[in-house]
């Protein structure tokens, strides 16, 4: 039964244009589709092909091409495999569609690209902030966002360096190697 | 949520009023919040409010080399650390095409169990005390120390362990490990009946969790719960069975199920799995010792790895549900980008909020430990 769903599920993307599809092993497939197309093949594979369970929405930063890369992961209870599709939308404006009308979890996803990518998707049930409510800088998941270079503009390295570690260091022990020697 | 930013609001006067549950508060795992609307002691409606928990996990990990990642993320989820390196090493092994000794394997499915039957008796224990009953609690938390003890022997640490890299694990089992949990697994066993008499066929708990936060199959398939929430609601699914990753397509196991649904059946589907959980380790006990080899394949100098470009998908199922790491690299020292999806951050978000309503405000804490929510998987 699985096996030919999976075979029918081949040739349903195969005859598709506009989606490169690649199966990678026995339950996991790649697709590759332009972003008009996404949402209606994603309703094709919850409808048609059983794929009900929407394990995550990933966002890549591709900051060299000015793109974001959204990747869907879906899989079917019946055919036991997994189908990873991806798309690109530009950074600028950073809009996309929601399809939380096909897969409700897709909310807090949607959610969290939001906050941390800062794409909007229209047509999500809430676009508020939720785990940075107090943050007003950029989306900080964003490449350009260097979390490094804040935290030195923001905060003192000296305010870390009480007298007792004066006292050590002056004995010749303490933080050996600082942070920026690291890297 | 900093008290300055809250003002006294004129209301007309009502029945109606919104109640802060959380971030400190006893029915709440973790530092976890919920704004809740109440009528009375009725709920009308609970919205979730995460982000006490947040460290930037995936943000940190684009900035450490693939390496020191593994002593990053078993900090994402604290009951159950062990899946979150395994899963992360997963999917860095698919990306380097790395084969990984079978006895390594061996070694990570029976670290895996460990972590489930700790996690559970810490769920099971948790649960207990919302409806009052703290004594399951502290026989359930000394008991999972008794976990940490053999994780303490095998790995060095007993709660974070740090004992997967990718291509395997870092040291061999001590001698007379296996025996020492062999018998701690006898005891576990023998415990089983105790905690029926106490806690699961006890009718305060039977009486207080029937019919509290019931999710039914479809709502379960439509709200993406998974792990043990799915299974109680009668769906027979399991990662480790239906996408099976390690060795766990030679392991014989059961997946139980119950008709359920609601807090009850959350609890009993738990309880059936600490027997299956004990049932794996012993078949790991018996085949271990006879599959020699390393205990993990040659990498390359783990300061100076560049691991080759692509991206990898790695689910396994933790204590709590489906547990995916999604991991880009472009052929550098560090990923690219890593996405943790925790299973909780569907069942202590979305799931939550929709049982909540309707429901009382006593029942809020009993849904959300009868889903084990973990909120450092929401806020990672």
């Amino acid at each position: 039964m699985s096996k030919e769903l999976n075979i029918w599920l081949d040739d349903l993307l195969n005859d598709i244009e506009s989606v490169r599809f690649k199966r990678k092993s026995s339950r996991r497939v790649r697709v590759d589709v332009g972003s008009e197309a996404l949402p209606a093949l994603l309703e094709l594979l919850q409808g048609r092909a059983s794929y009900v369970h929407l394990s995550a929405i990933t966002c890549v930063d591709w900051i060299d091409d000015d793109e974001f890369e959204l990747v869907y992961h879906v899989w079917s209870y019946e055919t036991r495999s997994l189908v990873s599709a991806h798309t690109r939308v530009p950074r600028d404006p950073g809009v996309y569609l929601s399809i939380y009308d096909l897969y409700q979890p897709a909310a807090f996803f949607e959610r969290d690209i939001h906050e941390m990518f800062g794409l909007y998707f229209e047509g999500s049930p809430d676009m508020e902030k939720f785990i940075l409510t107090e943050w007003n800088g950029p989306p900080p998941m964003r490449k350009d966002f260097d979390g490094e270079a804040f935290v030195n503009q923001n905060f003192h390295w000296e305010q870390y360096h009480p007298q007792w570690l004066k006292d050590i260091e002056e004995e010749g022990g303490g933080i050996t190697t600082r942070p920026e020697d690291v890297r | 949520m900093r008290p300055e930013n809250y003002q006294a609001r004129n209301q007309p006067p009502s029945n109606e009023f919104e109640l802060n549950f959380g971030p400190n508060h006893p029915g709440i795992e973790g530092n976890y919040a919920f704004r809740v609307k109440l009528n009375g002691d009725e709920v009308l409606s609970a919205r979730a409010d995460a982000g006490y928990l947040h460290r930037g996990f995936e943000k940190l990990m684009e900035g450490r080399l693939w390496i020191q990642n593994i002593a990053l993320v078993p900090r994402i989820c604290v009951p159950d650390p062990v899946p979150m390196e395994v899963c992360y090493s997963l999917a860095v092994e698919e990306l380097c095409g790395l084969e990984v000794p079978e006895r390594a394997q061996w070694i990570r499915v029976m670290q895996l169990e460990m972590s489930r039957l700790a996690a559970h008796l810490f769920a099971f224990g948790g649960h207990a005390a919302t409806t009052g009953m703290y004594t399951p609690m502290f026989w359930g938390v000394a008991d999972r120390d008794l976990i940490l003890d053999r994780f303490e022997e095998l790995t060095g640490g007993r709660v974070y362990s740090i004992y997967n890299i990718p291509g395997g694990v870092r040291r061999e089992v001590p001698d007379g490990f296996l025996e020492r949990l062999g018998s701690l697994l006898d005891y576990l066993e023998s415990r089983l009946p105790d905690y029926d008499n106490l806690f699961f066929t006890n009718q305060v708990f039977i009486k207080r969790a029937r019919d509290v936060g019931t999710i039914t199959q479809e709502q379960a398939l439509k709200w993406g719960v998974t792990g043990p929430n799915l299974r109680a609601t009668g769906l027979e699914f399991d990662v480790r069975r239906d996408d099976p990753y390690l060795v766990y397509d030679q392991i014989e196991f059961d997946i139980p199920t119950e008709p359920g649904g609601d807090a009850l059946s959350r609890n009993l589907v738990r309880r059936s799995e600490l027997k299956q959980s004990i049932r794996i380790l012993r078949q790991v006990i018996d085949r271990l010792p006879s599959i020699q080899g390393s205990i993990r394949c040659p990498i390359p100098n783990p300061l100076a790895w560049n691991v080759p470009a692509g991206e990898s998908y790695a689910r396994v199922e933790s204590s709590k549900g489906e547990l995916a790491y999604y991991v880009v690299s472009t052929g550098g020292d560090k990923p690219y980008r890593v996405h943790v999806r925790g299973p909780s951050s569907m069942h202590a978000v979305q799931v939550l909020e929709n049982l909540a309503v309707g429901c009382r405000l006593e029942d809020i804490a009993q849904i959300m430990f009868s889903l084990d929510a973990c909120p450092p998987e929401v806020d990672r």
